[in-house]
């Protein structure tokens, strides 16, 4: 018997909630909690799970939406379920789905989201059923065997355990990382003076996610180190007067979007089978909350005047710790920049955040033996390190990004121009 | 011409009426106890039906209106031992056997002056509690108006079954019968029921069962002539329905049950009767029914009976009848009946507002249930059975690490032995059955030696399963005895469905877990020796699908003696499984120590393996090991034991799935009624991601198996079977 699947209350009160992407396509099978789609709130992503076993008969609503809490926004049926089933039980809840995405894909319709362009890497192609048992789909998933390029042993060319286990053993050269096992201890059998704390949806997205990037995502470092003095300096007067303080975070966004425009190839993406080169440098600001790390995009960085980008900036600071931050703030970003410098930290690496390419690292500016002209003085010094994508930056572009940073730093009118 | 002798019943039958001086002779204190009692019950009903009316009883309310007379002349001077149960009206005798109860202190004696005791306002609130389903009740709300128990007042519980309750009281009778009979003055037992319930096998059953064995048990009839709106002389050539006792050789009485003098004149000389060991006794109260089967409107608004039959009836009003004998005999006047009557109308509705209010929401100033009266939806399944903490100090043993003397023995050897060594052990353990007692140890030898041991507790029984299996469920419910029961094939659970399945199996839960049901079931499964269709069933996958009873399938001598130990130690009703291809093997048994216990939820890993979990029990074990030993696969057997849905050994089976990843259920009998199917599919539910093949089942053909050779191998399996199904789950796995 197929099931309706509505757009859930993912936090209390909520009217709407953001469908993302869908993470099946129509004709797929889902297993009961397998997430079905990504959904944004205003605190988090969230991945909704499937509460009822079938095969996704319809989409009603395509991806990059606000959708109203309650709307229908899928069909899961049964095998024995016919269209006919599937379009009384839409009737039945007045649910009138659009023209585009009614029904399953023709074979030839490649692209079921032709008014959804924003992220091509959520495109399912209709493909044909493959066949595999149960256990070989969940191994396929930990161990990120494509399924679709086995040949199964089992009848009727079903894939097996043993299919999965063989692709696994001769594609990844590099040693697995363990399959994430059930937690050893039950919370009743927790050492003494330990205390097991249950993942929020929150802490699960930013796992999973932070998971995928440092072990799939080629990182590689470089650091710089950068005179303040003459930032500070600018800064100590423009705040002098002025009815809201520009921060030192203001002023190193902005210095980044501007080398962001200045070496393009850096500003930019990773798409699975291309690179996407971004126009403007929509800046990704790490802020860290009670709950986990936000990350709301400043956008068109480098057209944005100082003061309003810190106007933008201290503005999704507040918003962050109230929880208040909107979904379509989260989505996008080109690059992103995290600041531990308040908390004295003098240096440290980011993980990216995909399919970002870019992260700088911010550490303390702070009083530091320098040497200038061959004679030791004390300057006031930052280290920053960016983390890149090799896939999508090389050495050398890095390198390039980071001396344009610096200038920007070290003579900081041009940020304010 | 051949001669014909005129015979009679070796019993009395007669129709008991009373004259004016009996009346005259009346205690007074009995007539006013009367009056009040009946008045209680009156207004307490009237109360129900207004709620009732008001839309506040969920389900029927089979109100008693006009039948006080039979409840109130019968239950008023029975002791706080004697037990009463009843059927889905039996509103009048539980409150009449609980008022006599309450009255214990006073000789069984109320005042019309003070009528309602603090413990009677308890009383109608909580019963009032039961039949609207709140948690106060008796049984917290999940019996209602058909189920009402109070044990502590010997009101063993009301019955929605017609004649369902008969074999239960037949079994309190028995343990009555047992403990009592030195003192030559036995409690009894009555059963109420009416006259569509009069035409029932359970019932008659009942009747044979209890004149067999002398229980001192009350067959009383409420006849109100109308089976919801079928007349008794429509369904049954002998109308006069006391005349079902005679035929039984039970002494039976028929009176006017709206004289309730006359019904508790009658109920004397019967208690006599039985409390003397005389065996039981029938009554037939004529008794009216003054509404509809249920609810507030009369029978002749429905158009099955007449308003002047109504009319003439309501004349003879038992209330009315007692009424006017006290007024006659100045023992009460007008006005002190009429302020007893508004006492206890005032107290029948203090019950009400207690649990009902006027509904905030409602225009119409209607009322509702008090919201924080209703039970927690949490409760829903508990009490289904027990937690098995009677078990907490049982010593549990495997084969492997028994420390006792062991030796090869065969399997129907231990059978016997282990019976024989609770028995000895156990002065509370009754074996009944049909042939138990004789053949040197029933059909198969299992009973051997117990009836030289224990003659009077090893009980060969008429060929009637529902009768016996319902008396060893009222046993149990006593609990002062502990009934193991045998069938001699498990196909004759359909004859006692009713009483194993909608009584031994639900009644703990649906009397609100007040309760236990320690009854053992043993039932063998004969596929494969000729006995065709109706003999060769394997019971597992019914029994499964019936809460309250656990099922227990040993395939060892050894785990047959811990079974029956467990079984015999849980408060559970249980059912042991037997098959006679075991009987007859041999394996290693215990010697003289016959006390270890199976653990309770515990399955038995036969054979490791690492590609394939061969889940079976029962004569399949030994099958299913042979063939994995020639499987290409590495082949696990775990022997499941414990098969039903509370006892069944998750851990192990989980265990090996997640190991093997691959699924095959052995059992032998029918499709149909195969234990497999729920098997399978909560293994799918819970192991889904660890299944690498579809689960594989292996059972009989759809068809019962057959009388001829050919045509019975054909329709169970075996050795071929499971070697065809390990081939195909290899083939599952590309080999």
């Amino acid at each position: 018997m197929a099931t309706l699947v509505k757009m859930p209350a993912i936090v209390a009160d909520a009217d709407s909630a953001f469908l993302a992407a869908w993470l099946k396509s129509v004709g797929q099978t889902v297993a009961i909690g397998e997430p079905l789609a990504e959904i944004e709130t205003e605190k988090a992503t969230v991945e909704m799970e499937a509460d009822t076993a079938g095969v996704v008969a319809r989409l009603l609503v395509s991806p990059g939406i606000d959708v109203e809490v309650g709307t229908p926004i899928a069909v899961i049926a049964a095998e024995s379920d016919d269209d006919a089933a599937i379009d009384a039980l839409l009737a039945a809840a007045g649910a009138v789905p659009e023209p585009a995405l009614a029904g399953a894909p023709s074979p030839g319709e490649s692209d079921p989201w032709p008014q959804a362009p924003s992220n091509p890497a959520d495109r399912a192609p209709a493909a044909p059923r493959v066949f595999s048992s149960p256990l070989a789909r969940r191994l396929a998933r930990e161990l990120e065997v494509d399924l679709a390029v086995l040949v199964g042993t089992g009848p009727s060319g079903r894939i097996l355990r043993q299919d999965v286990e063989a692709a696994a053993a001769c594609s990844t050269p590099v040693a697995e990382p363990p399959a994430p096992e059930q937690p050893a201890t039950e919370p009743d059998a927790l050492a003494e003076g330990t205390e097991r704390i249950e993942l929020t949806r929150m802490r699960q997205v930013i796992a999973r996610r932070l998971t995928e990037s440092k072990t799939t995502v080629p990182h590689f470092y470089l650091t710089v180190d950068v005179r303040m003095d003459e930032l500070l300096g600018l800064r100590k007067q423009i705040n002098a007067g002025a009815p809201r303080k520009i921060t030192v975070n203001d002023l190193v966004v902005r210095a980044m979007a501007l080398a962001l425009s200045e070496v393009p190839e850096a500003n930019s993406t990773w798409d699975g089978d291309a690179i996407i080169r971004h126009r403007h440098a929509d800046i990704s600001v790490a802020i860290a909350t009670e709950t986990g790390l936000l990350t709301p995009i400043a956008r068109r960085v480098e057209s944005t005047s100082i003061s309003k980008l810190s106007a933008t900036i201290a503005d999704y600071a507040q918003r962050a710790h109230a929880g208040k931050i909107r979904p379509e703030e989260l989505a996008g970003g080109t690059f992103t920049v995290s600041n531990l410098g308040m908390f004295g930290t003098k240096e440290f690496s980011a993980i990216l955040n995909p399919p970002q390419a870019g992260i700088l690292a911010v550490g303390a500016a702070e009083p530091r033996p320098v040497v200038n002209d061959g004679e030791l003085s004390v300057a006031t010094v930052m280290t920053c390190t960016l983390s890149a994508d090799h896939r999508v930056i090389d050495g050398a572009v890095a390198a390039r990004l980071m001396r344009v940073f610096k200038e920007r730093i070290e003579h900081p009118l041009s940020i304010l121009l | 011409m051949p001669e014909a002798h005129p015979l009679t019943p070796n019993v009395d039958w007669v129709e008991l009426t009373t004259t004016a001086a009996d009346w005259d002779a009346a205690d007074p204190g009995l007539l006013r106890t009367m009056l009040v009692q009946m008045q209680v019950i009156r207004s307490f009903e009237e109360a129900v039906l207004e709620l009732a009316g008001a839309g506040l009883v969920h389900g029927p309310a089979h109100s008693s209106i006009g039948q006080e007379g039979g409840a109130v002349g019968s239950a008023i001077d029975m002791r706080p031992g004697d037990g009463v149960n009843g059927t889905h009206r039996g509103h009048h005798q539980f409150l009449a056997k609980a008022m006599s109860y309450l009255a214990r202190g006073n000789g069984g004696r109320m005042d019309p002056g003070k009528p309602v005791s603090p413990e009677l306002q308890k009383l109608l609130q909580r019963t009032l509690a039961e039949i609207l389903g709140l948690e106060q009740g008796f049984s917290r709300g999940r019996g209602g108006s058909m189920h009402l128990q109070w044990l502590e007042a010997g009101a063993l519980g009301t019955n929605a079954i017609v004649g369902g309750g008969v074999p239960l009281a037949a079994g309190n009778a028995w343990a009555q019968r047992h403990t009592d009979a030195g003192a030559g003055s036995s409690d009894l037992t009555a059963t109420y029921f009416g006259d569509g319930a009069t035409n029932i096998g359970s019932s008659l059953e009942t009747m044979n069962l209890a004149a067999a064995w002398k229980l001192p048990l009350l067959f009383f009839i409420e006849n109100n002539l109308y089976a919801v709106s079928t007349h008794v002389a429509d369904v049954t050539g002998e109308s006069r329905l006391s005349g079902r006792g005679p035929g039984f050789g039970i002494r039976s009485w028929r009176v006017d049950g709206m004289d309730p003098l006359a019904v508790y004149l009658a109920t004397e000389q019967a208690a006599e009767h039985m409390r003397a060991g005389h065996g039981p006794a029938l009554i037939e109260a004529q008794v009216y029914r003054f509404f509809h089967q249920n609810g507030p409107f009369p029978g002749s608004a429905f158009g099955y009976r007449s308003k002047a039959e109504e009319k003439a009836w309501r004349e003879r009003d038992p209330i009315l009848r007692v009424a006017e004998e006290l007024l006659r005999r100045g023992l009460m006047d007008g006005e002190a009946i009429s302020a007893m009557t508004t006492v206890i109308d005032a107290a029948c509705a203090e019950a009400v507002a207690a649990l009902t209010e006027q509904d905030p929401e409602s225009a119409k100033e209607r009322r509702r249930i008090r919201p924080e009266l209703w039970p927690d939806p949490s409760f829903v399944d508990v009490g289904i059975r027990g937690d098995g903490s009677e078990l907490a100090s049982a010593r549990t043993a495997e084969a492997e690490t028994f420390v006792g003397e062991l030796a090869e023995r065969r399997f129907i050897d231990a059978v016997a032995d282990v019976m024989g060594a609770r028995m000895d052990a156990d002065e509370s353990i009754v074996v009944l059955g049909e042939d138990v007692h004789r053949l040197k140890g029933g059909t198969n030898g299992a009973t051997r030696g117990l009836v030289d041991a224990h003659p009077d507790r090893v009980l060969g029984t008429p060929i009637a399963e529902n009768a016996f299996t319902g008396l060893a469920g009222g046993m149990a419910m006593d609990g002062r005895y502990k009934p193991v029961i045998e069938f001699m094939y498990a196909d004759f659970m359909w004859v006692a469905a009713d009483q194993l399945f909608n009584q031994i199996g639900k009644s703990r839960h649906m009397f609100g877990d007040q309760g236990t049901m320690p009854v053992v079931l043993r039932s063998k499964v004969a596929m494969g020796t000729g006995y065709g269709s109706q003999h060769s069933m394997d019971p597992a996958g019914v029994f499964a699908t019936q809460p309250g009873w656990r099922i227990v399938a040993p395939s060892t001598p050894f785990d047959y003696v811990g079974a029956m130990n467990t079984a015999l130690a849980l408060n559970d009703p249980v059912i042991i499984i037997e098959h006679v291809d075991l009987y007859s093997s041999t394996g290693v048994s215990p010697v003289s120590d016959f006390d270890h216990h199976l653990e309770l939820g515990k399955a038995a890993v036969r054979r490791e393996g690492s590609e394939l979990t061969v889940l079976t029990y029962l004569a399949m074990v030994a099958p299913a090991l042979a063939a994995a030993e020639e499987s290409q696969l590495d082949t696990e057997v775990i022997d499941l034991r414990w098969l039903d849905r509370a006892s069944i050994d998750w851990d192990t089976i989980g265990t090996s799935i997640k190991k093997t990843n691959n699924v095959l259920i052995v059992e032998q009998g029918a499709r149909g009624t195969s234990y497999g199917d729920w098997l399978s599919d909560e293994i799918q539910r819970r192991y889904f991601d660890y299944l690498d093949s579809p689960i594989q089942r292996v059972t009989g053909a759809e068809s019962s198996p057959s009388i001829s050779k050919v045509l019975e191998r054909a329709a169970f399996t075996g050795r071929e079977e499971i070697n065809a199904a390990l081939a195909t789950a290899a083939t599952n796995l590309g080999r």
